[in-house]
């Protein structure tokens, strides 16, 4: 048995292990050819494109954790809700709070607004996963009753009405853009790094003797990427520049993608999903495991709800309302298995930039809300019938 | 030939993308035979049986098949009709809801009906019917999931029976069962056979073959090789058969000189960690001896899975006793110390406890051992790879590559994934729960080898085996349980399977043991 095979092997591997990953690109690309024909190109101009992956941060944030919670045949009902909650206290602190405590200083309280949301995100995931891994109370349960309690809690902190987050220094986290000459450079530096970590990983394949793959494929992949990142700077410049909202979610998702596929925390939730036992007798502490997944599910609502106060500029009653259902069905578009031990958080991303391209595409053509429901509906079902279907026939 | 014949089967072929799974396959069998199909895993035998089945279609296959004369026509993947027309299967896995009774499932999918309504009266009196019919001891009321392996597997076969089957395909039944439970399953196939029901018999355990078959039917790689009166044909001649060469010797010897005292357990008790009035081990002594292989032995349900799972940290709560690692006495209290102290357990099923199936060999083989690879921030996936494939190649797996997903490979080779996994963490001590459970000849020798190899190189092994004969085969000395408790330590020159047997069923005289067999199943 060889380490690796030839070319050809390699292709045909990669293609199998990704290949829902690359059928729902070519989906969401159709869909984009779909809405840019019936609005005469508008969908795809700079602003709507930009603004596109600005609406889609605010779940994505939520998506990116909920996938190692499926992963690990678990759910989280209550993320929607929490970062409804992260969202108001925020509101509130930076419309009662600061206000009389630090009425001059707007960055700081921004900041300490931030690590406000952030905190409460990480304890309501503390409590949630203690009472879930160590008390043994089930996953859905937890977290469906949780939901209920924030959902009282946002009442309670809003008395019913609609606090204002919209302090310019507050803004800046979901409304800001970074000048051109800002997002050319961290263009550039994204690029570094990917032709620099593909280097290096070739020089350690060869350290310990592994057959290297070819050197165009990776030049292939590195021209690819590079091309993306320039493309993309290059084009929401013409409109205001890379949003900010976009840049966090995107190292978000490299931080998760890199938990998920290369640290023994992410490795062990894979295998928990898989197969339970076995995990259990290669001495994998399936609690402690679970319990830091709830943990950080509670910081990245944390994240989210940051974001969506900043987004919205209020901190309003309805804050996140189904926010949970829309990570979820993100995660199964992008092809996380109900059933645990499959899933990536690349796919769930696309996932949910279909979703939000659906969403979008049909508001500038004026559907009504009821059709755009059902629109999501069936494409989330077909998704997964077509998943089901090609796995029969492989 | 003016025999009675059920069965024939006329020349069937089966291919899949790359592999000819059945070529040219011809059988007859005989009304009211038992019927052994024989041979290593990939030789054909399954695909045989889904065809029988009607898993693989009229049509999807080449060739013919009679049965009572006539042309079999299954429709795809019509289990259901090829229930109908008297052919029925048992699976190697038990296929039945543990919640529900043993009626409920006997009639599962076909309850009587009533103007809309299940008549539970009449479901439990045909069932005690069926039940009574072929001589099952069981009772229909009776929740599954409290029954043992042995009454599972005679619901199942009640399930099987439940159409009036004239084919019963019995698909390695014994594979869960402990010897007295194998001795009731021979008799009610006895009785079966004198009902005038053909079975179709498949098994890994090659003496059951001349416990209960007439006829033998050897397949390897898609094709007869022949097919025998069980009578003309040896264990010797059976394997020859099935390997396509000469095998002098099932079990290998090792030539190996177990050392010092490296592992004790003493006077350990435990009790089952949800229910903890349960006691599941109830004083168990024993040693064990650097470079040597301890076997133990026991029914199913004397507490050896138990035992080593406890040793192991991950299941009973000990309540008093101790275990002495190289003379230090060490607290163990999950899988990660164990691992930590130098043991290492290879679980009973592979399926269930030793693999994350849909994962590749790599990932399994890493897995316990990622420590090894990983900082607190990142895994270093290339040492990763150098080190799991160094292990993949001692073991010879034979895969193309360590990323094909384990559910794609033999069940020998899976064994040997999982015994790489728990060697890359280097144990002094490795444990195997019925090592070679459901793999064929020529894998099970390939890993006593191997564990012939292990012991020269000092690692001690404790040995559980549902199969007496490899005890006696492959142990140095012989540990025996007996309702969670060790009876004696035998030495392998002083062992015999009666001895075992006497001790395993806790009889001192040895007439006494055919009794107390029956006993146990009561």
């Amino acid at each position: 048995m060889s380490a690796q095979t030839n070319t050809a092997g390699l292709l045909r591997r990669n293609l199998m292990a990704n290949l829902q990953t690359y059928a729902i690109m070519l989906a969401l690309v159709a869909i984009w050819a779909l809405f840019a024909a019936t609005t005469k190109g508008a969908y795809l101009n700079a602003q709507n494109f930009s603004n596109l992956l600005r609406q889609m941060t605010v779940t994505s944030f939520l998506a990116s954790g909920m996938v190692l919670v499926i992963v690990t045949g678990g759910i989280d009902l209550s993320v929607g809700k929490l970062a409804g909650f992260v969202s108001v206290v925020a509101a509130y602190f930076q419309a009662s709070v600061w206000t009389k405590v630090i009425p001059d200083q707007p960055i700081l309280a921004a900041v300490l607004s931030i690590l406000i949301g952030l905190g409460v995100g990480v304890l309501w995931g503390i409590a949630q996963g203690y009472i879930i891994s160590y008390l043994r109370v089930p996953a859905f349960i937890v977290t469906l009753g949780s939901m209920w309690i924030l959902n009282g809690a946002i009442l309670l902190v809003t008395q019913g009405k609609t606090i204002p987050a919209n302090q310019p220094a507050f803004s800046v986290i979901a409304q800001g853009y970074l000048p051109n000459w800002a997002g050319w450079v961290l263009g550039a530096i994204s690029i570094v790094l990917l032709v620099y970590s593909t280097v290096r990983g070739r020089n350690q394949k060869r350290k310990y003797g592994f057959e290297l793959a070819p050197l165009f494929l990776d030049l292939i992949k590195v021209i690819f990427f590079s091309a993306l990142i320039a493309g993309y700077v290059y084009y929401v410049n013409l409109y205001n520049g890379v949003a900010v909202p976009v840049l966090l979610l995107a190292i978000t998702v490299l931080i998760m993608s890199y938990i998920s596929d290369n640290t023994r925390f992410g490795r062990y939730a894979y295998a928990i999903g898989g197969n339970r036992e076995a995990a259990r007798l290669s001495g994998i502490g399936i609690r402690k495991n679970v319990f830091q997944i709830f943990v950080l599910m509670g910081f990245l609502c944390g994240v989210s709800g940051v974001v969506l106060a900043s987004y919205v500029g209020y901190g309003t009653i309805a804050a996140g309302n189904g926010y949970e259902l829309d990570a979820i069905a993100s995660c199964i578009l992008g092809g996380t298995s109900t059933l645990g031990g499959e899933g990536t958080v690349i796919g769930a991303m696309i996932g949910s930039l279909i979703m939000t391209s659906l969403t979008n595409g049909l508001q500038m053509l004026n559907v009504a809300p009821a059709w755009q429901y059902v629109v999501k509906g069936v494409v989330l079902i077909l998704a997964v019938l077509a998943d089901v279907y090609f796995k029969k026939n492989r | 030939m003016d025999e009675d014949i059920i069965l024939d089967i006329k020349n069937v072929t089966k291919r899949f993308p790359g592999v000819t799974a059945l070529d040219n396959a011809s059988l007859s069998i005989r009304r009211g035979e038992i019927h052994g199909l024989c041979g290593e895993n990939g030789a054909g035998k399954s695909t045989l049986m889904k065809i029988l089945s009607g898993v693989y279609p009229y049509g999807d296959y080449e060739g013919s098949i009679l049965y009572e004369g006539k042309e079999l026509k299954l429709e795809n993947r019509s289990i259901r009709q090829a229930i109908e027309e008297g052919i029925a299967i048992v699976y190697q896995e038990l296929t039945l809801v543990p919640s529900m009774t043993v009626g409920e499932n006997v009639y599962l999918g076909k309850e009587p009906v009533e103007s809309g309504s299940i008549n539970w009266d009449k479901l439990y009196s045909d069932t005690q019917q069926i039940l009574t019919k072929y001589g099952l001891d069981i009772r229909p009321q009776e929740v599954v999931k409290h029954l043992g392996v042995g009454r599972m597997q005679m619901t199942e076969i009640a399930k099987a029976l439940s159409e009036n089957a004239k084919v019963l395909i019995l698909d390695e039944p014994t594979s869960a069962l402990a010897e007295a439970e194998i001795v009731k399953l021979m008799e009610i196939l006895e009785h079966l056979k004198s009902l005038g029901v053909t079975c179709i018999y498949i098994t890994h355990k090659l003496e059951e073959f001349f416990r209960i078959t007439d006829t033998v039917t050897v397949l390897r790689d898609g094709k007869i090789v022949t097919t025998q009166p069980t009578k003309d044909l040896s264990v010797e001649s059976l394997v020859g058969y099935m390997v396509g060469r000469e095998m002098k010797e099932r079990f290998p010897r090792g030539n190996r000189q177990p050392g010092e005292v490296i592992f004790e357990v003493e006077d350990m008790h435990a009790v089952d960690p949800e229910e903890s009035a349960r006691k599941v081990l109830k004083g168990v002594n024993f040693n064990l001896r650097k470079g040597e292989i301890l076997g133990i032995a026991g029914l199913m349900g004397s507490g050896r899975t138990e035992l080593v799972q406890t040793i192991f940290g991950e299941y009973g709560k000990i309540t008093s006793g101790k275990i002495i690692l190289e003379g230090r006495e060490v607290t163990i209290h999950s899988g990660y110390d164990a691992m930590k102290t130098g043991i290492s357990l290879v679980p009973e099923d592979r399926k269930r406890h030793g693999l994350v199936l849909m994962q590749s060999i790599l990932k399994n083989i890493s897995l316990p051992n990622l420590d090894k690879f990983a900082s607190f921030m990142q895994i270093d996936k290339d040492s990763e790879l150098k080190e799991s494939l160094v292990f993949a190649k001692s073991m010879a797996i034979k895969a193309p590559n360590m990323f094909i997903p384990c559910n794609s490979l033999s069940g020998g080779n899976q064994q040997k994934v999982v015994i790489a996994k728990w060697l890359m963490s280097n144990p002094k001590i490795l444990i195997m729960d019925d090592p070679t459970r459901g793999i064929d000849v020529g894998a099970k020798y390939e890993i006593y080898k191997l564990m012939n190899e292990l012991a020269e190189r000092g690692i001690a092994i404790i040995m559980i085996s549902s199969e007496l004969e490899e005890v006696l085969g492959m142990s140095d000395r012989i540990m025996v349980m007996c309702e969670g408790a060790s009876t004696e330590t035998l030495e392998i020159n002083e062992a015999t399977e009666e001895k075992i047997m006497a001790l395993a069923t806790g009889v001192t005289l040895t007439e006494n043991i055919q009794t107390k067999k029956n006993e146990v199943l009561q």
